[in-house]
């Protein structure tokens, strides 16, 4: 196929088929997350997703080689959060992160391993608009609790977990886990589908 | 006859419940926008989901006004977050699932089509639908191809090596998709998606009385909201 650096018909179903992978995998991950750190799902799961759908981006990635793909498959993801209840902003999350993460990686040519690694690193961020409303929902919490005539020092007790403290540990660890798997998913797409000869 | 929405209507509450979430609006106004909600699901003819999420809705409002002024410590926590965190997701959750359970994918393109959206976004987000299924399937046969190796026989043993399922789950996975995209592209421009100019379509949309209705009745506790009285 002649090669253009526009998104061909192929390539947006290809960008489908992947995005639909990684939405499954982000799925699995809210339950994981909820089933195995129950209270602290929320802070883990960017970290438990950007772990785990490392070889999905880096294969798009790959095959795609060219600008627009991270960037689609981001507002996709946005759209679909917002349809399967998830917060607006999760839409906006996703959308802006996907196209720095696309530029990033525009950066390096879609060839640079560390280039990728990086624009999956900022992708994974993406999934932090989900998130943003347990802090930003925090006041609701507290208003709600004290209109149940809750004394206020317990209120605040009982939020303690729910501070900038926890965001930074979200952030660090998202940074962790998206190094991790975005060199498992580097190394798995070298083991499988390069020696292959698929990309 | 069960009566259907416009999928544009259904976009509409979906974006009224998600400023409903945003705002935080008062608990009265959502009550109020939950109940015209939950009462399309009836009119679609969906009951069982319907009563479901009735049914999970009114428990958590009982939860916030009847549980929440007793109970104490770590159980307080959790009730509180079950009750105000997953609540004031609902009406989200609600419109969502209402969406997705009554559009067919010919309806979602054409519905987006007319909402001008670029064909750039439509053809994945139609992709992503159609491909769940296949997803689906794939992973048995991927599962039962392991079994009958030996290897990972339960989800207890899924889990005992992680890093090892992902790996033998996902690359059959991520193959077969790879194949499935070259197939799918290639029965997509057979049927001329890429042809230029303005496509026909087997489905013809048109907003009703009764969808600019429902979007106005839906609206109105929130502007009740708006305007300090509820």
């Amino acid at each position: 196929m002649k090669a253009t650096n526009k998104l061909t018909i192929p390539d947006l179903i290809t960008i489908g088929v992947f995005t639909a992978l990684y939405f499954v995998l982000v799925t699995i991950a809210t339950f994981g997350s909820a089933f195995l750190f129950p209270g602290f799902n929320n802070v883990v799961l960017p970290a438990f997703c950007a772990l785990i759908s490392g070889c999905v981006y880096m294969l798009l990635a790959a095959k795609l080689q060219k600008f627009g793909g991270i960037s689609v498959m981001g507002i996709v993801m946005g759209l679909f959060f917002m349809t399967s209840g998830h917060f607006i902003i999760s839409f906006a999350g996703n959308i802006v992160m996907g196209i720095v993460a696309d530029l990033v990686a525009k950066m390096g040519n879609y060839k640079s391993k560390k280039g990728l690694l990086a624009s999956y690193v900022l992708f994974s961020y993406g999934l932090f608009g989900p998130v943003i409303p347990m802090w930003f929902m925090k006041d609701a919490y507290v208003a709600n609790l004290e209109a149940r005539g809750k004394d206020a020092t317990y209120i605040a007790e009982l939020f303690a977990n729910i501070n900038m403290g926890t965001f930074v540990l979200a952030v660090v660890l998202t940074l962790i886990c998206a190094l991790l798997g975005g060199l498992f998913g580097q190394k798995m797409i070298k083991k499988h589908f390069v020696k292959a000869g698929i990309v | 006859m069960p009566v259907r929405l416009d999928p544009r209507a259904k976009l509409y509450l979906l974006l009224l419940s998600n400023l409903t979430l945003f705002l935080h609006v008062s608990l009265r106004a959502e009550i109020l926008l939950v109940i015209l909600l939950l009462f399309l699901f009836f009119l679609s003819g969906k009951l069982k989901s319907g009563i479901r999420m009735t049914i999970i809705y009114s428990a958590l409002v009982g939860i916030d006004f009847f549980v929440i002024p007793v109970a104490e410590g770590l159980l307080l926590n959790f009730l509180s977050m079950l009750s105000v965190g997953i609540r004031m997701m609902l009406p989200c959750i609600i419109s969502g699932a209402y969406a997705f359970s009554t559009t067919t994918v010919g309806e979602m393109v054409c519905g987006l089509r007319k909402l001008n959206v670029p064909e750039c976004i439509i053809i994945p987000c139609v992709t992503v639908v159609r491909f769940f299924p296949t997803i689906a399937e794939d992973y048995r046969q991927i599962r039962s191809a392991m079994a009958f190796r030996g290897i990972a026989t339960g989800n207890v043993a899924l889990l005992r090596h992680p890093a090892q399922s992902l790996e033998y789950i996902l690359m059959p996975l991520l193959m077969n998709s790879n194949n499935v995209a070259q197939d799918l592209s290639v029965a997509a421009m057979t049927k001329g998606i890429s042809l230029p100019g303005q496509h026909t379509s087997m489905i013809e949309l048109k907003m009703t009385p009764f969808d600019v209705l429902y979007m106005l009745t839906c609206t109105i506790p929130f502007i009740l909201f708006l305007g300090g009285v509820l």
